[in-house]
């Protein structure tokens, strides 16, 4: 084995491979002549990325035929789009997974991952030079990055169709759309179709983020959300899902946008987790406090929350609220429906912003006016549905009649469901409640949490996740603990994924399909952006070399070639994540942390 | 389908083996009075289920294929062995067989079955003792830790500046407290751990604070806490290892076992023939 010997690659660089390497100058000088981008000041860009940079590298022009998919519900975007001519339509409603085209990922057969299995390289982070690069020596740059972005395009089969029988909005040339997605790394909220033949630029979100430092262009999409997806955000939250169209309007038209701390929150996440939890609680954002009247009913639309209640001296932690959760409906309902000689129910609970929180605050009067007569009495908190029976106590018995109607075969059945509770969740004990908000650990999507009651240590679950990288285990079984709770240090998969933010090359994002953060290492310029930027440090760098062991070091400089590395959820391993799978004692778990509910069943299932 | 908790899952499992062994028992009875041979049944039926039980251990060396969970077969594994040490009742004559091959099979289908229960003990009850130690240590690390602390008191000592107390705590480490942070723990104490040595450092050094001055006792403080980590580890150390240890000696047997199996069973094929 020649461990010594280097292999002469080059080192990937921002901008090396821009998202479409057809875009030329002619394409470019053209977009600067229109709006938005004839008026954005080229001064409000720094000059290391200037405007038409952004447009020639974090754009592309993107023709679609009528009837193609542009944008699928549920989809991790990472791009928002620019109608440059034609038209497309969001559809309201929501589509079935199979008109949508959706499909599982693809998965190593049995075959293939046996044959991984026995094909160990024996070489600690061994890669082929494909893995390493788009750029080999032999090879020249041809735009790889469309492999990651790019799929087949999907159409909507009989769209016209489709169009007639559900609500849809159009938009046209000038109209710009999946910036929220983008933006707030969250999942696109409604489908949209190409009409006619139409042209769109795409833009990727590390230039969407810095087009948004011309304060203009920053208004506008403000204006934008507002204008066109404002409404349909009202629609999807289940406690408006009955209001009809003019007090949804009413609503929309009164609602105000209100975010709290800093978007980039794992900036201050590593200092402030250290801080006593009287201290923590103290230092972040309070958005409502208890004791106040409420004047504002608060929809989370995206971040995190924690409920504070006085206990003795200081605050203590009651539930953590995330997104789709509301605040406040409580003592509104209560205040709303109250007879005229009882006093005002005040906050029960103080609101804070715990790292960031984007919030929408629908004012007392339109709440009381347009929302609450449309809201099912079974959806209200109790001490408002019970007003409210009491003062209809004479209608009851006609009411009954209805509910029997409604439970008959066939008749509303489809609204007949109650919705689980949207206010927050919490556990029974306070401390673990804590431990999990304190470390930010509600932010896991796929927390891998240990149970050291029944753990016996025996190292199966890294022995396991090491035989499914080629010996490379993606986590050390050691984390924080609280009690017989273990949460590993391994990728949650975060419903708010901060390492994405400021990798410049997009090697890192969430799978469509799975929501599973990955890394797409031909591209991964080992900046260690995404190491630095995850409050948890489940992402490492490291070296890599070719499988006798020699190490790639960049043609350029000389310097090893690092990429980040970490838990993949063995996405392409037809048995799911080894190390679940792997543990012999049920110890082990993948657990949705940003609901309470999973975690609280998991500890049921072994009390 | 709602998941059953394990308590439940317990139950039916134990249900189900129960059953199991009942019908085995009938199916043996019914045998008996006929008066066919049931050892070729019984020694069959073993021979099967030590083969299955067997496969556990592959399975746990093939993680990636979706063979199901481990944690599934784990209960298999659990739930058979109690069927087979039922069914190696029914197929034995005497608990220990009466050759020289067949007594030390019997022997070793004892061991594997008594390390069997004992593990199964042992994997419920030593986690909930090792969590309630302070420090979730990694096996791999604990050597590291036990350097961390040997060096920390090291630095204590030479630290001290009270020019009374060195002399006192200076013995006092040489003697004692050297010994115990550099040297891994007695054989005694990994197979039976216990605050014996604990406690008795902690009142000796207890003792020497009236021959100290303030800082003198501060220092003795600090080592007194030393002395609990390092206790703690290897009481880690001891109950991990143990941990280990039994899953090796379960499976070593296990394959002497499975071979021994085989062996007799063509033997008494043959015998047959």
């Amino acid at each position: 084995m020649e461990a010594e010997e280097a292999i002469a690659v080059r080192r990937p660089t921002r901008w090396n491979e821009p998202m479409d390497a057809s875009m030329d100058d002619a394409e470019v000088l053209w977009l600067r002549s229109r709006e938005p981008f004839a008026s954005l000041e080229a001064k409000s860009f720094p000059s290391s990325i200037p405007l038409e940079g952004i447009l020639r590298n974090d754009c592309r022009i993107k023709r679609c035929e009528p009837g193609e998919i542009i944008a699928r519900e549920g989809d991790y975007g990472h791009s928002a789009f620019l109608v440059l001519a034609g038209s497309t339509k969001v559809i309201v409603e929501s589509l079935a997974p199979k008109q949508l085209g959706r499909s599982s990922s693809e998965k190593l057969s049995w075959f293939q991952a046996a044959r991984q299995y026995l094909n160990h390289s024996g070489v600690r982070e061994a890669r082929s030079p494909k893995e390493v690069t788009t750029t080999t020596g032999s090879q020249s740059s041809r735009g790889s990055i469309r492999q990651i972005d790019d799929r087949p395009a999907i159409f909507l089969q009989d769209f016209n169709v489709v169009l007639k029988n559900q609500a849809s909005v159009e938009l046209g040339p000038g109209e710009l759309f999946g910036e929220v997605a983008a933006m707030y790394r969250s999942p696109r909220t409604a489908t949209v179709i190409a009409v006619t033949e139409a042209t769109l630029l795409e833009i990727r979100w590390q230039g969407l983020r810095i087009l948004r430092r011309d304060k203009r262009f920053a208004t506008s999409l403000d204006e934008h959300y507002r204008t066109h997806w404002l409404n349909i955000h009202l629609r999807e939250v289940p406690l408006l899902r009955y209001l009809p169209e003019a007090s949804l309007q009413r609503v929309a038209e009164a609602t105000q946008m209100r975010s709290f701390g800093r978007l980039e929150w794992n900036a201050d996440y590593k200092r402030t987790r250290k801080l006593p939890i009287a201290e923590q609680i103290e230092s972040e954002p309070i958005v409502c406090e208890a004791g106040r009247v409420p004047t504002e009913l608060v929809l989370i639309r995206s971040g995190f929350g924690r409920l504070t209640q006085p206990h003795g001296a200081e605050h203590r932690t009651t539930a953590y609220l995330g997104k789709g959760h509301i605040f406040g409906l409580e003592e509104l309902s209560y205040n709303s429906v109250r007879p005229a000689n009882t006093p005002l129910l005040t906050l029960q609970n103080t609101l804070r912003a715990v790292g960031f929180l984007d919030t929408l605050f629908i004012p007392a009067e339109t709440f009381a006016d347009e929302i609450l007569p449309h809201v099912r009495r079974t959806e209200l908190p109790k001490n408002a549905a019970s007003l409210l029976l009491q003062s209809t106590e004479e209608r009851a018995g006609n009411e009954a009649n209805q509910r029997q109607l409604a439970r008959q075969p066939g008749v509303a059945a489809s609204d007949n469901h109650e919705i689980d509770s949207e206010t927050g969740t919490a556990f029974q004990q306070t401390g673990l409640l804590e431990f999990i908000v304190q470390n930010r650990l509600n932010n896991g999507r796929q927390a891998m949490v240990i149970d050291l009651h029944r753990c016996t240590r025996c190292n199966d679950c890294v022995k396991a996740c090491s035989d499914a990288h080629d010996g490379n285990s993606r986590f050390a079984r050691q984390g924080l603990s609280h009690g017989r709770l273990q949460v590993v240090e391994a990728c949650m998969h975060c419903s708010d994924p901060v390492c994405m933010i400021g990798c410049p090359t997009g090697s890192i994002l969430r799978d469509k399909e799975s929501g599973v953060v990955e890394i797409h290492e031909p591209i991964c310029v080992g900046c260690g952006t995404c190491a630095t930027a995850c409050p948890y440090e489940n992402i490492r760098m490291t070296e890599v070399f070719d499988r006798q062991g020699r190490p790639y070091r960049d043609v350029a400089t000389g310097l090893p070639i690092v990429k980040a590395t970490k838990c993949d959820m063995c996405s392409k391993l037809p048995s799911g994540p080894a190390c679940t799978t792997a543990c012999p004692h049920d110890a082990i778990a993948r657990i949705d942390l940003t609901n309470s509910k999973p975690l609280q069943e998991w500890f049921d299932l072994r009390s | 389908m709602p998941i059953p908790s394990f308590r439940q899952r317990r139950r039916i499992a134990i249900g189900l083996t129960l059953s199991a062994l009942v019908v085995m028992f009938g199916i043996v009875w019914i045998q008996t009075v006929r008066l066919a041979d049931v050892a070729v049944l019984t020694g069959g039926t073993l021979l099967c289920c030590v083969l299955l039980l067997a496969l556990f251990g592959m399975r746990r060396r093939i993680p990636i294929l979706p063979l199901g969970n481990v944690s599934t077969w784990t209960q298999v594994h659990i739930y058979m062995g109690f069927f087979t040490a039922g069914v190696y009742w029914m197929h034995v004559p005497n608990l220990i067989g009466n050759g020289i091959f067949e007594c030390t099979l019997s022997i070793i289908f004892l061991l594997v079955t008594g390390s069997g229960f004992y593990g199964l003990y042992a994997s419920r009850a030593l986690p909930k003792r090792l969590t309630a130690v302070e420090g979730q240590h990694r096996f791999e690390r604990l050597d590291w830790h036990r350097g961390q602390i040997a060096d920390h008191a090291r630095n204590l000592l030479e630290e001290l500046s009270v020019h009374i107390g060195i002399p006192v705590l200076g013995s006092f480490y040489k003697e004692h407290l050297n010994p115990f942070f550099n040297s891994r723990p007695s054989l005694t104490y990994v197979l039976v751990p216990n605050d014996g040595r604990r406690r008795k450092l902690l009142s000796e050094l207890k003792d020497l604070e009236r021959y100290l001055e303030n800082e003198g006792r501060r220092t003795a403080d600090k080592f007194a806490a030393l002395v609990r980590r390092r206790d703690d580890l290897d009481y880690q150390f001891a109950l991990q290892l143990r941990l280990r240890l039994w899953v090796t000696f379960h499976s070593i047997l296990t394959f002497a076992l499975v071979t021994g199996g085989l062996v007799h069973s063509l033997l008494i094929f043959d015998f047959l023939r």
